[in-house]
């Protein structure tokens, strides 16, 4: 028979940023901001021969979802590897600032969205990208300040890596699915300066065992763990905007030693089954093999919560 | 007096030459080289067992560590050239002659030993051409081959890559020659016996089990937009048109397109149980939904496929299955079966040119055949008829009658712009500049022209098979070649005319809505879907995962 979740969902792997937004948002409630038809496109792409895009690879803007008002940004993995640039730097990070500036005011949105899909910086404008980064950081620190928290949701094809990696660790919640992947050194550049002995990149086993959804959301990486269909992201969106806590010191704190924890616990572990073993799950080495209802089930009976932040 | 037994003497005195080397049957791995120095002889001929799939590996590195000085001048006849270590028997000068069907990832070597001299070529074959003059001219004096397990008198478990051992053992046991078998472990019982002990006369327990190349696994992420057209395109102007039951399909994205359409497109033209119920066929991942969708009565298999195993064991319904549980497949009579029991074969290619030829060669590759000209060939002795092999026999005669025979669907699928924008299109095939560079006599051609009946591209259907002069297979062909040069040289006002006669159909002719073709179209978007279909039996190699 035909497996219904094969067969009937559009999967948020496969489909792109704008399809994305699409199906997280109520039908027709999304209002982009600088869209393509504003081509506001990157001045650095034509010095390589490489074509621009007429949003960057990246689509900001305001919509609802249930009602509510929210922010979001959406990363299109496809373009450019869904990187960090000057111009697409400067979209997520103005939206980020109008939303910290709009909190208490009419205009203000119950939570930020951030559909990150994303190897990292943008080779070809690098200093900016980095830039790009760090004021991105900033400015989820200060929407987070304001009490209004940023949701980063995860399970695109290019998965969060690189400054991907850090701006979501600097998110309020994370939500992701068994293809998401977040690191900030990629599985390439492991293995390109410290050889395939430490790290094969087209392992690509290894490569999910270490970076991917199931491990994260295991580790406490990750706060949601979500089937890879859009109503599924959708459905984790409205239920995680208003369960987070506001960032302050003792946020940072428990965040800080939750950490420590962890990695006198496992920081020698060369792989993530010898965690599994250590905390004591069933079956470490199949982890991967379950199938999705016996791994949500496994995460519930487990209790595996490190919700800290 | 003639001597009539002198191979008989030949085989004996070599056996004598190695008995301080044997305990029983078995050799030690570390005597393996010094006991081929001693069986094989210069001149002979041997078979070191590699194909597409499975390899001798460890008898191929073995091979090259004997003494030049003492074995030399071997002529290698074996399907596969695919290891690094094949190609090394003719650089260290142990091998001089080659006959092959195959090489794939050994393509552009091959070249460059052709080119320097180092190989002396007897002829790329086609698989069962090489099988066949095992039997006629090309018989091994030693065949070194591959099994999972042995027991100590030799029986062999090939196991679910049985592929091309019992033709090679047939051969070469049978004409007095030498067989050595390297296997994964030597055990007390074999699970089944696929090689009967008295045909094997050594038997050694290589250090690692022997290689499997996975090739017929095609993830479903990768497959394009513009390939779920085309294979829209051909099930309904061809599967729906002709409706083969009895098919093989090439191993190209575009046929897996069509294998993941089955369930949901095919579903929706109605075709389940009227078309592609029994297949030659590997072991395709993609065909899972399909079969766990009940389109599938049967399948054949060539070879197995890293990761089915388990699955197609769970399926003995379907698959040919042993009484211990597991796969047999066998190249020979697969390859057979696609040659005269099948009514189409569809499968891609990298270059057509104005006749319908076609070919893989590019000029600094030579790819080899393999089994697709059997595949995408009619065969002229095939007797017994079939609606869709009559049909497409009416049509290629423009007429019907007692003593008018049926014609094999032989149908070509390429983007019109392949790899890197090339143009699939082309005035000339790059395989004649690589004929005339070697001297060859024959151009290397997968697919002559006359055995082609359609050709499927993104731009629709040229049906070959009503063509009545070169002239209209030209047309037909620039008709549906997009916007390559071949295709923009179109002469439009004929290729209108060959749309009005049915020999050219687009998508819209054929009443396809283009928006449809959308990858939420296919039964299983990723390998995780096709490990789902398979209720979790299919268990795909490490580098196919993304979880």
């Amino acid at each position: 028979m035909i497996p219904e979740n094969v067969m009937n969902e559009p999967s948020w792997y496969e489909l792109s940023a704008r399809a994305r937004i699409n199906g997280l948002l109520d039908a027709g409630s999304f209002n982009e901001i600088l869209g393509p038809q504003d081509r506001v496109m990157s001045p650095h792409l034509a010095f390589f021969d490489l074509p621009p895009a007429f949003d960057d690879g990246i689509i900001i803007g305001r919509g609802m979802i249930d009602g509510r008002p929210v922010a979001v940004a959406a990363q299109e993995g496809q373009f450019m590897g869904g990187t960090f640039a000057e111009v697409s730097g400067a979209k997520l990070v103005g939206l980020l600032r109008a939303v910290a500036k709009s909190a208490g005011t009419p205009q203000a949105v119950s939570s930020v969205f951030l559909l990150l899909d994303t190897g990292g910086v943008r080779l070809q404008e690098a200093n900016a990208g980095e830039m790009a980064v760090s004021e991105t950081i900033r400015a989820i620190l200060d929407v987070r300040h304001k009490g209004v928290p940023v949701i980063a949701l995860i399970g695109g094809r290019a998965g969060a890596f690189g400054g991907g990696g850090l701006v979501t660790a600097c998110c309020s919640h994370i939500v992701i699915s068994e293809q998401g992947r977040i690191s900030v050194s990629g599985p390439e550049v492991i293995e390109t300066n410290k050889g395939v002995g430490e790290f094969d990149s087209k392992d690509r086993a290894l490569v999910w065992r270490v970076t991917g959804g199931r491990s994260r959301v295991l580790l406490g990486g990750a706060d949601s763990y979500v089937k890879g269909d859009i109503s599924s992201f959708r459905k984790a969106a409205a239920h995680a905007r208003n369960s987070v806590p506001t960032l302050s010191l003792e946020t940072l704190e428990h965040e800080q030693e939750r950490l420590e924890q962890r990695l006198s616990a496992f920081g020698d572990c060369r792989d993530t089954p010898e965690i599994w073993t250590r905390i004591g799950l069933p079956n470490p080495a199949g982890i991967a093999d379950l199938t999705e209802d016996e791994f949500i089930h496994l995460l519930a009976k487990e209790e595996v919560r490190h919700d800290a932040r | 007096m003639t001597d009539w037994i002198k191979q008989k003497k030949e085989r004996a005195r070599r056996l004598k030459e190695v008995v301080s080397l044997v305990s029983g049957k078995e050799v030690q791995p570390a005597d393996v080289t010094a006991l081929l120095e001693r069986v094989i002889c210069s001149g002979d001929r041997v078979c070191l067992e590699g194909d597409n799939q499975k390899q001798a590996d460890f008898l191929a590195e073995c091979l090259t560590q004997v003494d030049p000085s003492q074995v030399h001048d071997l002529h290698i006849v074996q399907s596969g050239l695919v290891l690094s270590e094949h190609l090394d028997l003719f650089r260290l000068g142990i091998a001089r002659k080659l006959d092959f069907s195959y090489s794939g990832p050994q393509s552009a070597a091959i070249a460059r030993a052709l080119d320097q001299g180092k190989i002396e070529l007897g002829a790329i074959h086609t698989y069962i051409e090489l099988f066949a003059r095992y039997f006629v001219d090309l018989t091994p004096n030693v065949a070194l081959i591959a099994a999972v397990s042995a027991d100590r008198k030799g029986n062999l478990y090939t196991g679910p890559n049985t592929e091309d051992t019992p033709t090679i053992v047939e051969a070469t046991a049978y004409k007095n020659g030498i067989v050595i078998a390297q296997v994964n472990k030597i055990v007390d019982e074999v699970p089944r016996i696929d090689i009967p002990g008295d045909q094997i006369d050594f038997i050694v327990q290589a250090p690692k089990p022997f290689y499997v190349e996975p090739l017929f696994t095609r993830d479903p992420a990768a497959v394009t937009e513009t390939q779920i057209l085309m294979a829209m395109i051909a099930l309904k102007g061809i599967y729906a048109e002709y409706r083969p039951r009895r098919l093989n399909h090439g191993i190209g994205f575009a046929t897996a397109a069509i294998e993941l359409l089955l369930p949901t497109y095919g579903e929706q033209l109605g075709l389940r149980g009227e078309v592609a119920t029994h297949w030659a066929l590997n072991p395709h991942p993609t065909l899972i939904p399909a079969i766990e969708s009940g389109w599938v009565q049967q399948i054949h298999c060539f070879g197995s496929e890293v990761g089915m195993d388990r699955y197609m064991s769970a399926r003995p319904d379907v698959y040919f299955i042993g009484h211990d549980g597991t796969l047999r497949s066998n190249r020979l009579l697969c390859q057979n079966a696609g040659l005269y029991a099948c009514d189409m074969f569809i499968g891609s290619t990298l270059q057509i040119d104005l006749a319908g030829n076609s070919s893989t060669v590019t000029p600094d590759r030579i790819a080899g055949f393999g089994g697709a000209p059997n595949m995408g060939a009619d065969a002229h002795g095939r007797r017994h008829v079939s609606e869709a092999w009559l049909k497409a026999g009416h049509e290629a005669a423009g007429s019907e009658g007692p003593l008018v025979r049926g014609r094999k669907l032989v149908v070509q699928m390429v983007e019109t712009f392949g790899e890197g924008m090339k143009p699939a299109f082309v005035e000339e095939l790059d395989s004649i500049a690589l004929a005339r560079k070697l001297g060859m006599p024959l151009a290397p051609v997968m697919i002559f022209g006359d055995d082609v009946t359609h050709i499927v591209t993104e731009e629709g259907i040229a049906n070959l098979l009503l063509c009545r002069n070169a002239d209209d297979v030209e047309q037909a062909i620039r008709g549906v070649a997009g916007y390559t040069p071949v295709g923009l040289a179109r002469d439009r006002a004929k290729v209108e005319a060959l749309r009005a006669r049915g020999v050219i159909r687009r998508p819209e002719d054929l009443g396809i809505d283009l928006l449809q073709a959308d990858r939420n179209l296919l039964a299983a978007r990723s390998i995780r879907d096709l490990v789902t279909w398979s209720d979790g039996l299919y268990a795909p190699p490490s580098k196919f995962r993304n979880w």
